[in-house]
């Protein structure tokens, strides 16, 4: 059962259309990322499911129950907003609580419920102070502690770690994982960061232009990505992707030519840049490429080759100390590596 | 150099000290002198106290209930003026309609005539509605200038509070009217304080609409103050207590102001 967008549209009275016919489903329980680019939708549809914004046609269900035009409220949903959203005159303490006075839980019970939650997010000792007083990382717990006090059924998160500085963003990524695997509630989480994306989620809904492209474990996102927009979207740095056309199973374009073995017309082939295999001396199967540029990226060198009209990056892992930019080097793209797409869909081609 | 900034600083501070304070002062010193001293053709500093205007004009000519009458009104139509002019500036900071902006700068419209215009017809009207020498006339009068200051200012102050703060209110159980009274008024209450004190001290100081509505029963203290002109010459000592009597307040909630219009508060809400 779960949750279930259902043909989900919205059209804003500007005429962008944030969300195109939005199909998604998933169980209780699961930590789910919505992953896309700015303008994909995603932060529309986290805000569909909270009841901040009505969708223009389609529905959502939570198990089976049409919640579609229920006030925020009435949910059971939590949320955590980018900028925090915490109340300026009120206490750490009294901002955790909040949700509970609201909903009026007992009394003795807040006290509890809030320093529980404090000591899990270790906020324990800000309770006393006003939110002016914290740092982005400490509003930020108290944010989340606000969210999860009351144990709703669903907690969204809104790009909640897009205001914290790197290593923070890392250390509160850890954490969320370790509280949903306490909680076991279903998380939503809204980011177009993938790294944030590949590590949190169970699974994640890659959202391009309103759409749902793929929703998928991390792992099959990465390896069998359902489009060219996912693979180019995934993976530091993105796919290689070539245009190009199959004449009696040889891939060409410009002055590359690969057996491929597929049917005749045009395709797109993609290869990861960490796959592409840097050889030593040219084998029957190797590809001369020229060197324009390496990056020393330590511990890993990134190389920019060029065959014609065909640019390629790589990313190696060895050392490379002995490769001179403006040479040419042999390369092979080891044929379970590689991905075809249709170039006019970009739909994958098995 | 930074000295010589410095100095200029303090001169023009001072000057404009000397500006704002001294009629004040002259108005207190009057309220102390005799009518010889007050009406004397050279100014006269120092002289022999006299304490006699206070209650000639507050208990024999009976000026005490105008006090009263002019805090009942002020404190009315700030009360009026803001109940009704807080849920409007909100509606107009928060909501998208259709002729959004139009409606806002038509409250500011009605600021645009010159109050002797429209205090003819509101007389009428009033008088109509059996209102006139009513403190209700004044305080609705009052309220027709209050209300758009209300919500120019306030609208400000909603605006300032990220959006964000809304929709936390209303995930955390709130209904749109309890987000609005729990959450919005109390961050914008600095502003409400400042606003308030604002509509006070306009509604206080007004005469015209309050001495055409009301100039009788319900007037006000600076409505009492041209009834102290007399055909034998106007009574300066008895001007001059009212006059310092009257601005008192106003001097009070000025540093109530100043206190509260430090906007800080709100700016924790956010941070990046």
């Amino acid at each position: 059962m779960g949750v279930v967008f259902e043909r989900v549209s919205k059209a804003f009275a500007d005429g962008t259309v944030a969300l195109d016919s939005l199909d998604l489903a998933f169980d209780t329980g699961e930590f789910v990322l919505i992953l896309g680019p700015s303008g994909s939708g995603k932060t529309t549809a986290c805000r569909i499911l909270a009841g901040l914004e009505t969708p223009s046609s389609g529905a959502v269900r939570v198990d089976g129950r049409d919640i579609t035009r229920l006030p925020p409220r009435e949910r059971g949903m939590s949320m955590v907003f980018q900028n925090y959203a915490l109340y300026a005159h009120k206490t750490v303490f009294e901002n955790i609580a909040y949700p509970l006075r609201v909903r009026g839980a007992p009394k003795g019970g807040i006290d509890r419920a809030v320093r529980d939650i404090a000591r899990m997010l270790q906020i324990e000792a800000q309770l006393d102070r006003r939110p002016a007083q914290l740092s982005g990382g400490q509003a930020q717990r108290v944010a989340v502690a606000r969210a999860l006090v009351w144990q709703p059924a669903i907690c969204l998160m809104d790009e909640p770690l897009s205001n914290l500085d790197a290593l923070l963003r890392l250390q509160t990524r850890t954490e969320l994982k370790r509280l949903h695997a306490e909680l076991g509630k279903t998380f939503v989480f809204v980011t177009h960061d993938q790294e944030e994306a590949m590590t949190l989620g169970t699974r994640i809904a890659v959202l391009n232009e309103g759409r749902l492209v793929q929703f998928d474990t991390p792992r099959r996102i990465y390896r069998r990505p359902a489009s060219r927009f996912v693979a180019e979207f995934i993976g530091r740095p993105a796919m290689n992707t070539i245009d190009g056309a199959v004449a009696g199973g040889v891939f060409r374009a410009g002055p590359l030519e690969l057996p491929v073995g597929r049917p005749d017309g045009p395709l797109a082939l993609g290869i990861r840049p960490e796959q592409i295999v840097v050889c030593p001396a040219p084998t029957p199967d190797s590809i001369a490429f020229r060197l324009e540029v390496m990056e020393l990226v330590e511990p890993e060198t990134l190389l920019f080759l060029r065959k014609g009209p065909v640019a390629l990056i790589a990313r190696v892992l060895r050392d490379l100390g002995d490769l001179r930019p403006g040479t040419d080097i042999h390369l092979e793209l080891p044929p379970q590596a590689r991905h075809f797409f249709d170039p006019r869909t970009g739909a994958r081609l098995e | 150099m930074k000295r010589g900034w410095r100095a200029l600083a303090i001169a023009v501070v001072a000057a404009v000290l000397v500006a704002a304070l001294t009629p004040y002062l002259w108005v207190f010193l009057t309220s102390f002198k005799t009518r010889i001293d007050a009406l004397s053709g050279t100014p006269v500093w120092l002289f022999a106290p006299t304490f006699e205007h206070y209650p000639q004009v507050f208990l024999d000519k009976g000026y005490l209930p105008l006090v009263w009458n002019s805090v009942f009104i002020a404190v009315s139509t700030t009360l009026l003026s803001l109940g009704v002019g807080t849920p409007a500036a909100y509606v107009l900071a928060r909501h998208d309609f259709a002729g959004r902006e139009d409606l806002f700068f038509f409250f500011l419209t009605t600021r645009m005539a010159p109050p002797i215009s429209v205090v003819v017809p509101m007389f009428l009207l009033f008088t109509a509605l059996g209102i006139t020498d009513t403190p209700l006339a004044v305080i609705l009068a009052h309220s027709t200038f209050n209300l758009s200051l209300v919500v120019w200012v306030m609208r400000g102050f909603f605006a300032d509070i990220p959006r964000e703060i809304d929709e936390a209110a209303m995930m955390d159980g709130n209904t749109r009217a309890g987000t609005f009274l729990r959450v919005l008024v109390p961050l914008a209450a600095p502003g409400l304080a400042a606003t308030a004190i604002l509509c006070f001290i306009l509604s206080w100081n007004e005469f015209l609409y309050a001495f055409v509505l009301a100039a009788f029963e319900s007037r006000t203290l600076t409505v009492g103050i041209p009834g102290l002109i007399t055909p034998h010459g106007t009574l300066w000592g008895q001007v001059a207590a009212v006059a310092v009597v009257a601005t008192l307040p106003i001097i009070l909630f000025t540093f109530l102001v100043q206190r509260h219009l430090v906007r800080g508060l709100t700016f924790g809400a956010v941070k990046g």
